[in-house]
């Protein structure tokens, strides 16, 4: 079951009306057992994988625990230390093991297979639905214990509601166990208000996913799929619409999560704040999927930027080539660490590693040259602070991130290469004007109905960038107009939205993850 | 303690006013590169290892923070 489906539609109603109609106190008891239909939705099996995931990290969590309260005096603070640690260590590793064998285990058992018996055989490895996202975030919740930022979880049932809450599942965002946890534990009257709001959201997710996504999903699948009939242009066009399509697909389906979730008063955390506006590369991090980019941030890159044996490393560098340089080799080290994983977490290929190399690279040449850069651009006499540097950066940020689009879009890294050939092969600019630019899979009608819609997504972004809070705008509109408003966006998704025969709208780009 | 913070911090980003706000990290005038780049500074100047728990918004979001913390590590 995923969000784009009637049954979907009638779970959602039921859920929601079941959520108000409880006792509050029981209330965290709905949003378990419609967790649980959602997710046993998806196989029976990964529902029992993610439930001894859940065993797994409650035992772990609730013994790191015991270490630090343990009574015995002949314990000091040192030892409970090490102690706790050496049980996060074990815990995390069971976890990350699960994720790895989800991730990897077809590949490897099939590999073994061939080598061992000489014949190829497929087998079937268990991928349980978000693997990724409720891996990471019951990794955070351990490793929180262990640093005392959150309290062990008592009750079985509440970790796994924490896992596998049904909004968050398909594509995140990846919670913070002290941040959800309590929110769904607490019964939450019916607010009217957060009830109204949260189905517009969920209603803006919609359009961004099937009106835009959807309809851009087109000329990427048309042009990527059978590459070898296109060149120049025409894959310019096709990267363009991939990122559009990524962005409004990804973010559609966050905010259709965050929307749902607002129905019942629970507010998960942001995964996007408008990414195409970021003026580098690493500020397009901190704006597209948050929650990752957070959590690499705070249980790898932090952990790995304090650790003693990296500082005295980095100390002696200092003594030899100065502070800079020592400050530098510190920032490279945990930088390519987290890239090298961010690059595994979206994939195992060699696509996916390429692409997080492609951002560690960047990323970690702006930030230590970044003084350089500075000199260079004084000397080339450019205002730095003037609008249109300004929008340059932002262009080549966007551009940065076609060129990683360009990496993983097509699905293999050789395809990837014949296509950067293809692209230089011929300058058919004029594809532009000659209205081929209608023979990617859209039709004059549906390329401008997408093009419409890019222009609405990009005057809310605006407006949303200025501080402008869109839905508080419209419910203080007249009512009539506020109206036409509610009707003429769902509409807008029944009338413009992609259907038909072969295209699969229900498969979010980000739940392969 | 505080001036050393702030002379050491004023040298190492001419461009951030740190006495400018109390919820610098908050705020989000320091990014992480720029923590890492103030963790290393503080470790390598004070000669202290900043433990992992230490690394909470309360101790980078003004110069006092950061200055209570150097001085409890030392």
């Amino acid at each position: 079951m995923t969000f784009i489906s009637l049954t979907f539609f009638a779970f959602l109603f039921i859920t929601i009306l079941l959520y108000f109609v409880t006792p509050l106190k029981f209330r965290w008891f709905i949003l378990l057992a419609s967790s649980i239909v959602f997710y046993a939705w998806s196989g029976f099996e990964n529902l029992l994988f993610v439930l001894i995931t859940a065993l797994i990290a409650y035992f772990f969590a609730q013994r790191i625990s015991r270490i630090y309260t343990n009574p015995n005096k002949r314990l000091d603070q040192k030892t409970r230390k090490l102690k706790a640690k050496s049980t996060l260590f074990v815990g995390l590793f069971l976890v990350i093991a699960a994720l790895i064998y989800a991730k990897v285990g077809e590949r490897v058992v099939s590999s073994l297979n061939s080598i061992l018996s000489g014949e190829h055989i497929d087998i079937d490895v268990i991928v349980p639905l978000g693997i990724s996202y409720y891996t990471f975030g019951i990794v955070g919740y351990m490793a929180d214990v262990y640093w005392k930022r959150t309290k062990e979880e008592r009750n079985l049932l509440k970790l796994l509601l924490y896992m596998i809450y049904f909004p968050q599942i398909l594509q995140g965002p990846i919670p913070r166990h002290n941040k959800l946890s309590p929110q769904l534990a607490q019964g939450h009257p019916f607010n009217y208000e957060k009830l109204c709001f949260g189905l517009q959201r969920a209603v803006w997710g919609y359009f961004k996913k099937m009106v835009i996504a959807d309809r851009f999903a087109i000329i990427v699948n048309q042009v990527f799929n059978n590459y070898e009939g296109y060149v120049g242009f025409q894959f310019i066009v096709a990267i363009l619409a991939s990122a559009i399509q990524l962005y409004t697909d990804f973010s559609g389906c966050i905010d259709i999560a965050l929307g749902i979730s607002e129905c019942m008063s629970i507010e998960l955390e942001e995964n996007f704040k408008r990414p195409f506006f970021s003026k580098s590369a690493a500020e397009f991090w901190r704006r597209w999927h948050i929650t990752l980019g957070a959590w690499f941030k705070d249980y790898i890159y932090m952990p790995i930027v304090v650790n003693p044996k990296l500082i005295q490393f980095c100390s002696k560098f200092r003594k030899k080539f100065g502070t800079r340089f020592a400050k530098n080799i510190m920032t490279v080290i945990p930088l390519a660490v987290v890239w090298i994983l961010t690059g595994l977490w979206h994939g195992t290929g060699i696509d996916y590693i390429l692409w997080g190399c492609y951002w560690g690279i960047i990323i970690i040449t702006s930030t230590i040259f970044e003084p350089e850069y500075k000199k260079l651009a004084s000397k080339m006499h450019i205002d730095i602070s003037s609008w249109w540097w300004q929008i340059w950066k932002m262009i080549r940020t966007f551009l940065i991130f076609c060129g990683g689009r360009l990496l993983t879009a097509p699905g293999d890294i050789k395809v990837t290469g014949e296509i950067i050939k293809r692209i230089f092969s011929e300058f058919n600019i004029w594809i532009f004007f000659d209205e081929s630019i209608y023979k990617l899979g859209l039709d004059r009608k549906d390329f401008w109905v997408g093009m419409a819609a890019i222009a609405l997504l990009w005057f809310i972004s605006i407006q949303q960038e200025k501080g402008v809070k869109i839905r508080e705008r419209i419910a203080s509109l007249p009512l009539v107009l506020r109206w036409i408003i509610y009707y003429g966006a769902v509409f807008s998704v029944i009338i413009f939205g992609i259907y038909g025969a072969g295209h699969h709208s229900s498969s979010f780009v980000y739940m392969q993850f | 303690m505080k001036e050393k913070v702030l002379a050491l911090l004023q040298s190492e980003y001419p461009e951030i006013d740190f006495t400018a706000s109390n919820s610098l990290v908050d705020d989000g005038i320091l990014d992480s590169l720029t923590l890492t780049g103030i963790i290393a500074a503080l470790t390598m100047e004070f000669g202290i290892t900043i433990p992992y728990e230490e690394i909470i918004e309360e101790n980078f979001n003004s110069v006092d923070g950061m200055a209570k913390m150097v001085k409890k590590l030392m």
